[in-house]
């Protein structure tokens, strides 16, 4: 490789800039400017309020900074109890969604049964169903099964949303598995779970990893059915911004939203690389 | 194996919309029976089905504001969140400068950031004392209206949540594009917007139609975003849905409101099945 590299003199030389390039540069320029206002603007502005003390108006920044709002959430009790309830909640959905959707994955990428198109596209209205609407419909259900308000009736309204996921980027992973490695271990004399644990399994690992963090995810800021179906007894960290907002002084929802945010921002920057590597696109399209 | 993924939906989407269907209808008995003891307002079908609930429900003038605002916002966020993914993803895909990296870097943000955080966060960012506000008057624009808990700020909500998703959508469609393919297009002397239109465009009408329909059913089936940033009347449908249910205790009217949401949505979900459908076709007939 360095041997090609070496052989093929630098040609590319910078054109000269003209009065056309320029003014692509200045507009490209301007729209990252936007964009960079847009996307990043509101989380900064945000974070800077959870340190500020006196913040008039018109001014771009606080006059007096303090960290008195840091304490005064450490402080209340019922603040922590959400984020425990939100750290129980999200591996018990994780674990459960991971038992149930696993073995279809690995079915959905292995066989190929009758209905199997059929069943994947069902699977797939869950994500189809406007999500407020889907957990009115079933709150209305839930108290009949009496899970209104139960931890239960909470694994189950967060389980609806990671079931794709769960079914889909695992059974992608499964796929990817090349087949001749598993016939190659079968011809050594493998048996066929021996197989699954030492070929397969590790091999898609990482995608199933990628699932569950992004159900563990989906299950933490999940707000709007847990809202509907936990209130009053199980109020979870984001159910909790919603009385936040209203009742509490601005500063003290900035800083609890910073605390929300760091589980996301840590889980999602371990993933990411996935995320953006094409696996989410391609699960979208019916295959 | 694939059975207990499908079961749950069945159980915890296929019954309770079943239910609510029948509910809505006048259908009090059965699995409806228990919400049906607490509801207001309720309308009884002796035999048969009776459309009452949802001649109350369309007759309300403030529902019917409400879906109107669900309708505009709905579309508007489609067509912002398209243009701005296709705009990014071509910019990505053409270019390789470090503005493009930062561009395509800065959208996916919103991925880390819990909806619940970022609805918050955008509220302050557009309100009465936020960035937007201040930026505005220290340039000298004093009368600069204040987005904050109107409409526009849902919408802004709305697309700063869906932009990472059709970025990620469109960037996969468009580096799925050979290269060969657009250099063939240029050196033929086909200029970067004809090469746009006749190679690109056709070659990503399935990712388009993903992201727009998703985008809407996501923008449908919202509640945090509207709840948090939007005005108290008319918002969309998902926050009036939810009040309707839970603060005035009309579980009929507001599965009522579901349904017209999922009607909505069936209209986007048969425009995203039809086109892969479409393209699976095209595919069979190539192969």
């Amino acid at each position: 490789m360095s041997v090609v590299e070496q052989a093929l003199p630098a040609v590319r030389r910078r054109p000269r800039p003209t009065v056309r390039s320029l003014a692509t540069r200045a507009v490209g320029t301007v729209l990252v400017v936007a964009l960079l206002v847009f996307m990043l603007g509101p989380i900064v502005w945000l974070a800077l309020r959870a340190f500020s003390d006196v913040w008039p108006y018109p001014r771009f920044l606080p006059s007096d900074w303090t960290v008195k709002w840091w304490h005064t959430v450490f402080a209340d009790k019922s603040l922590g109890h959400t984020i425990k309830l939100s750290f129980e909640f999200a591996p018990v959905v994780t674990a459960v969604s991971a038992v149930i959707c696993l073995p279809a994955a690995y079915a959905f990428s292995r066989f190929s049964f009758p209905g199997r198109r059929t069943l994947l596209v069902s699977l797939f209205a869950t994500n189809a169903f406007p999500k407020i609407g889907l957990y009115i419909s079933m709150a209305g259900v839930f108290y009949s099964l009496n899970l209104m308000g139960t931890f239960m009736g909470v694994v189950f309204i967060q389980l609806i949303g990671t079931i794709v996921f769960m079914t889909w980027i695992p059974a992608a992973a499964f796929s990817a598995v090349p087949r001749s490695l598993e016939e190659a271990a079968r011809d050594a004399g493998a048996g066929p779970l021996r197989v699954f644990f030492r070929i397969t399994f590790p091999l898609a690992a990482p995608g199933i990893l990628v699932a569950m963090i992004l159900s563990f995810l989906y299950s933490f800021d999940e707000a709007q059915g847990t809202f509907l179906v936990g209130i009053p007894n199980y109020i979870t960290m984001p159910t909790e911004m919603y009385t936040l907002v209203l009742n509490y002084p601005e500063q003290a929802a900035a800083v609890f939203s910073i605390l929300l945010a760091i589980p996301s921002v840590v889980l999602m920057s371990l993933v990411r690389k996935h995320v953006m590597g094409g696996r989410l696109a391609e699960g979208f399209q019916i295959r | 194996m694939v059975l207990p993924p499908v079961a749950v939906v069945a159980v915890f989407i296929g019954f309770p919309v079943g239910a609510a269907i029948a509910y809505t209808l006048g259908k009090t008995g059965g699995p409806n029976s228990t919400v049906a003891l607490i509801a207001q307002r309720q309308h009884v079908a002796r035999h048969g089905v009776t459309l009452a609930a949802y001649r109350e429900v369309l007759g309300n003038s403030h529902v019917r504001g409400d879906l109107w605002a669900t309708v505009w916002v709905t579309l508007l966020t489609i067509g912002v969140v398209v243009v701005l993914s296709w705009a990014i993803g071509l910019y990505v895909r053409l270019s390789d400068s470090w503005i493009a990296r930062t561009v395509s870097a800065l959208s996916v943000i919103p991925l880390f950031i819990p909806v619940v955080i970022a609805s918050y966060a955008i509220l302050t960012f557009y309100a009465a004392q936020g960035f937007i506000k201040t930026l505005a008057y220290q340039a000298g624009w004093h009368s600069f209206p204040t987005l904050g808990y109107t409409m526009w700020a849902v919408v802004i909500g709305e697309i700063w949540v869906n932009v990472p998703f059709g970025v990620l959508m469109m960037s996969s469609g468009l580096n799925a594009v050979p290269n060969a393919l657009i250099e063939a297009a240029r050196d033929s002397g086909a200029s970067l917007p004809r090469t746009v239109r006749s190679v690109l465009i056709p070659m990503n009408v399935i990712p388009t139609v993903i992201v727009a329909t998703f985008t809407g059913i996501y923008v449908l089936g919202s509640f945090t975003v509207p709840y948090l940033t939007g005005p108290s009347a008319p918002n969309l449908l998902g926050v009036s849905m939810s009040q309707f249910f839970q603060s005035f205790n009309q579980p009929q009217q507001a599965e009522v409101m579901a349904m017209i949401v999922f009607v909505l949505a069936v209209g986007l979900g048969a425009v995203y099945v039809w086109a892969n459908m479409r393209a699976a076709r095209r595919a069979s007939q190539i192969s």
